[in-house]
């Protein structure tokens, strides 16, 4: 679901900048206050209020909250829904805002606001150089849902992709983009397959209902949670969540693993070669070579309302919106040991994490 | 005046047992229309805003109420969703009783204080603290009671105000009156609308998408068809058509309308000492929901609620007796909501007695049986004792108890059909001073809540839920001064308002969210001659907007001055013009976060007597 980036380009940018000052006896020059911690991004208040994004340094000793209006003296927008990454910047995705507050990931300086062409933005993925998100659009018309095309040199989103119902988490393999159609305010129980150079939907594949994260392993292959049927409307539809994984030389479905009764897992991450989701107060792991769910949880853990997962560098991350109504927390488990390393005070409504480096 | 009371004598009949204060009583049974709130509230604080005052009013009741009660509002905007608070309590806990029955939706059991428009009625009361058993049991807060009454033995009256502001706002609002000794009729006809699209101050940005549109019917009639009999007629009907403005982070364009009519037919039969009620009513509220308003697609709901309530009272020497029956049959609908039927039976016991001039008490008694529900027995208790000439103090006691609403239980997705209901216990003590023109009031309370009803996403599935989470407690006073008088000939009169509130959530020990621990107002009115200018102020002090009081919203202070003049009186035509300055300190304010309220603006109105 979260893009984890790693930025080389920087790294060398860095080390170019410093062969030009001598001074500096070949050291790094820093690129900005933020450039090496973690992004937490709390979704704020619904309408009455601002998200904002909290920092905390590399070595969890400091906190910083609410880094954008600190450095740029505006708020960020309301319900952070998402953070894309590019090279330097940051794409933050502002749902009921409508636009897209781009931004140096380093020095959290605002560069650029996309504020026209998005209705309803959720998540970004930029490939060669344009940027992809998905849109709900209005929420009551089921057929007007679409991806937006940014130009990442102007900051406009110069063309739109119309999908099916309910596009949410979106990833790229080269130049080939995949879409899980959660389906919004209803359901829907595809991933869609788009090319991003001819901007045309290639295929859909047929998942469990309403898939709600992507990730890709190391094999190339792409794995979709969906969380299962809601009871709503119609309760005999409830179901439980499936596990799908996708071949993506071929586009095909090449393995299901179905879960029990109505349980519904969301918040699939990967770490190595072992998969990791939530399902209530757990967390379980499987491996990717695997083709059946754990049968005993990993570790559980202690939110309140678990509102954001993510797993990086063998840690694992929850962000607990405690009552929705006051400041959550991020804590932080070492995945080994599977103690709590720390805990955080973080903004309003967190909803995941993303890393400086 | 004095012919009425000529006509009721009259018709109450020549029994010599009945002391003046009963005729007096029989007289208040047939104009206004609720004379128990009055006969049952012996040690309540009740504060009144009477007609002229309420004429008066820029836009909805909230204004009416806002700077003339201290009683605390939440504001989704000016003009917007307008949601009341009592102590510390929430819009669920406040009753809107309009003429003697409780109309608060039955979707999602509040008013809304924008959809009212105060120049529809003669009189509000405000009435605070629970215990208000004759209109239920869930108003744990206090309730707010709309009146109209009607003058038999009147020549026709009206009134016309024609009024026009900033922001291009127009009101129009003409009430008019006529009763002959046997027929009494009112009609009024209100409506306001608004751009509203003000400047945000210290922002390039304005009100975007806060235009507003309401209009609102009422009309009475009474009939005293014989010597003891007298039937009334009353109804209103209110039609909003508002898009709903957004934030400072989020924009809008959505559209709400609403249409709410109320009729009533009561039948009031008077003998000796003995007062029989029937009552039915027909309430019927519809809304429709707008997220786009350029599309044509909306959500709705409606219910409509048959009322019918038999109630007779005895008065024996110094004691009033009152037994009520109630039966209610509410049917909702709606996009989300499944068609339901819910039936209330309630029996209420109201006892009243005044041992001498100085002491009086009362004890009010009710059950209630309900379709989806379980309800306890209720009670409240209140007294009032004179202790000198210029001195009272009053004391209640009072259980209280709110059924979940239609949207609490059967909302689609989430409703919550296991919900406990929320208890209230509460005591207040009250202290009256008065004399020569100056009347001071302090009022303390305490009051504890249990299963307070909250919306709550399942960490689980991660739909939205309504769960009895907490537990809360409020403490705190209510104070006024009121002081009528004159300077030379001129009448001059003041009054100022404080109230503290402590509302504490048990568990983390913090002040609930949008509960003001000071809310302050101000009035004065000065007569000179053919002007007058009044003067209005309101304080409202720091407010949380997380549960954690992390976040807050800043305290603020505003006033509005009015100066008119008469400017003539032809044909028994008075003619007045007026003037008003609001929010005069060009304040920038925000009552909720992220919704500035209106900068300084301007209104002119127009006001015809005949």
């Amino acid at each position: 679901m979260k893009i984890k980036h790693v930025v080389l380009a920087m790294a060398f940018g860095a080390f170019f900048a410093s062969c030009e000052n001598d001074d500096n006896g070949g050291e790094l020059l820093p690129l900005g206050a933020y450039e090496n911690g973690i992004l937490v991004v709390n979704e704020g208040p619904f309408q009455n209020g601002s998200g904002t994004i909290s920092f905390l340094s590399e070595d969890l000793e400091t906190n910083e909250a609410e880094i954008y209006n600190k450095v740029n003296n505006k708020d960020l927008g309301n319900i952070i829904q998402s953070v894309g990454f590019e090279d330097d910047m940051a794409y933050v995705v502002a749902n009921i805002s409508n636009k897209i507050e781009v931004i140096n990931r380093n020095t959290f300086e605002s560069e650029a606001t996309i504020d026209t062409g998005l209705s309803n933005p959720r998540y970004f993925v930029a490939v060669n150089g344009k940027g992809y998100v998905t849109n709900w659009g209005d929420t009551s018309d089921e057929t007007d849902d679409f991806i937006a095309v940014i130009n990442l040199a102007t900051n406009t989103v110069e063309s739109t992709i119309p999908v099916a119902l309910g596009p949410e988490a979106i990833v790229a393999k080269g130049n080939t983009i995949y879409v899980a159609h959660k389906g919004a305010f209803g359901t829907n129980s595809i991933v869609s397959v788009i090319d991003a150079a001819s901007e045309d939907v290639t295929k859909t594949l047929e998942v469990g209902k309403r898939p709600n994260s992507l990730v890709l392993d190391a094999n190339d292959n792409l794995w979709v949670l969906a969380s299962g049927g809601s009871s709503w409307p119609v309760p005999e539809d409830e179901s439980a969540g499936v596990l799908s994984e996708i071949n993506t030389s071929t586009n095909e479905v090449v393995t299901t693993i179905n879960f029990n009764g109505v349980e519904h897992p969301n918040f699939l991450n990967i770490d190595g070669d072992n998969l990791y989701y939530n399902l209530g107060k757990d967390v379980y792991t499987l491996k990717t070579t695997e083709d059946t769910l754990p049968t005993s949880s990993y570790l559980t853990h202690t939110a309140t309302s678990l509102y954001g997962m993510d797993v990086y560098n063998g840690k694992l991350y929850t962000a607990d919106a405690i009552d929705f109504a006051s400041n959550g927390t991020l804590t932080i488990y070492d995945l080994n040991t599977k103690a709590i390393d720390k805990t955080f005070t973080v903004g309003l409504n967190p909803n995941g994490v993303y890393f400086n480096e | 005046m004095k012919r009425i009371v000529v006509i009721f004598l009259f018709i109450i009949g020549s029994n010599l047992s009945f002391s003046q204060q009963d005729s007096i009583l029989k007289l208040d049974e047939v104009v206004v229309s609720d004379s128990r709130l009055l006969e049952f509230s012996n040690g309540i604080k009740i504060t009144t805003i009477t007609d002229s005052t309420l004429q008066r009013v820029p836009g909805g009741l909230t204004n009416a109420l806002l700077f003339n009660s201290s009683v605390y509002f939440k504001e989704n905007g000016y003009g917007m969703v307008s949601s009341p608070s009592f102590r510390g309590t929430g819009a669920s806990q406040t009753a809107v009783i309009w003429n003697g029955i409780n109309v608060n939706s039955q979707l999602n059991g509040q008013t809304d204080f924008n959809t009212i428009l105060p120049q529809s009625f003669d009189k509000i009361s405000v009435r605070s603290g629970g215990g208000s058993t004759q209109y239920g049991t869930g108003a744990v807060g206090g309730s707010i009671h709309l009146e109209n009454s009607l003058d038999f033995a009147k020549p026709w009256t009206s009134v016309l105000n024609l009024g026009y502001g900033s922001f291009d706002t127009k009101n129009f609002n003409y009430k008019s009156k006529y009763g002959t000794d046997i027929t009494a009729l009112s009609v009024g006809l209100g409506h306001i609308s608004s751009e509203n699209d003000y400047k945000y101050l210290g922002t390039d940005k304005k009100n975007e998408n806060g235009a507003f549109n309401n209009t609102a019917i009422d009309l009475g009639f009474g009939l005293l068809f014989s010597r003891t009999n007298l039937l009334k007629l009353q109804h209103s009907t209110f039609i909003g058509d508002r898009d709903f403005s957004g934030t400072l982070t989020a924009p809008s364009n959505s559209n709400y309308k609403n249409y709410n009519s109320k009729s009533l037919l009561e039948w009031v039969n008077y003998k000796k000492n003995k007062v029989q009620r029937t009552k039915l009513a027909y309430l019927y509220e519809r809304n429709k929901y707008f997220a786009n308003k350029n599309s044509d697609r909306f959500t709705t709901s409606n219910a409509k609620t048959i009322l019918f309530n038999y109630d007779l009272k005895y008065s024996i020497n110094n004691m009033l007796l009152n037994g009520l029956v109630d039966y209610n049959n509410v049917r909702g609908e709606g996009t989300s909501i499944v068609a339901v039927t819910r039936n209330v039976v309630a029996t209420t016991f109201l006892f009243s007695h005044t041992v001498s001039n100085n002491f009086s008490y009362g004890v009010n008694l009710r059950k209630d049986w309900v379709t989806d529900y379980s309800s306890p027995f209720v009670y409240a208790l209140d007294g009032k004792y004179k202790l000198t000439k210029n001195y009272a103090v009053t004391l209640n006691t009072s259980k209280n108890f709110r059924i979940p609403t239609f949207n609490d239980l059967y909302w689609e997705t989430g409703g919550n059909k296991d919900l406990k209901p929320e208890t209230s216990h509460q005591v207040e003590f009250g202290q009256i001073f008065n004399k020569k023109g100056v009347k001071a009031e302090l009022y303390s309370y305490y009051t504890t809540n249990k299963d307070l009803i909250q919306w709550r996403p399942s960490s689980v599935s991660g739909v939205w839920s309504p769960i009895n989470v907490k537990s809360v407690y409020q403490y705190g006073v209510e104070s006024s001064i009121t002081l009528h008088k004159k300077i030379k000939e001129n009448p001059i009169v003041g009054t100022i308002t404080y109230a503290y509130t402590k509302a504490i959530d048990k568990e983390s020990g913090n002040q609930l969210m949008y509960v003001p621990f000071h809310k302050a107002t101000g009035s004065l009115v000065y007569h000179y001659g053919k002007y007058k200018i009044g003067l209005q102020t309101l304080y409202n002090g720091l407010v949380f907007t997380t549960t954690d009081e992390s976040q807050e919203v800043a305290d603020y202070f505003i006033g509005n001055v009015t100066l008119e003049y008469d400017v003539i009186n032809f044909f028994n035509t008075d003619v007045a013009i007026a003037l008003s300055v609001n929010n005069i300190l060009n304040t920038n304010y925000q009552n909720m976060a992220f919704r500035p309220m209106p900068n300084r603006n301007f209104k002119l109105q127009l006001n015809f007597k005949f």
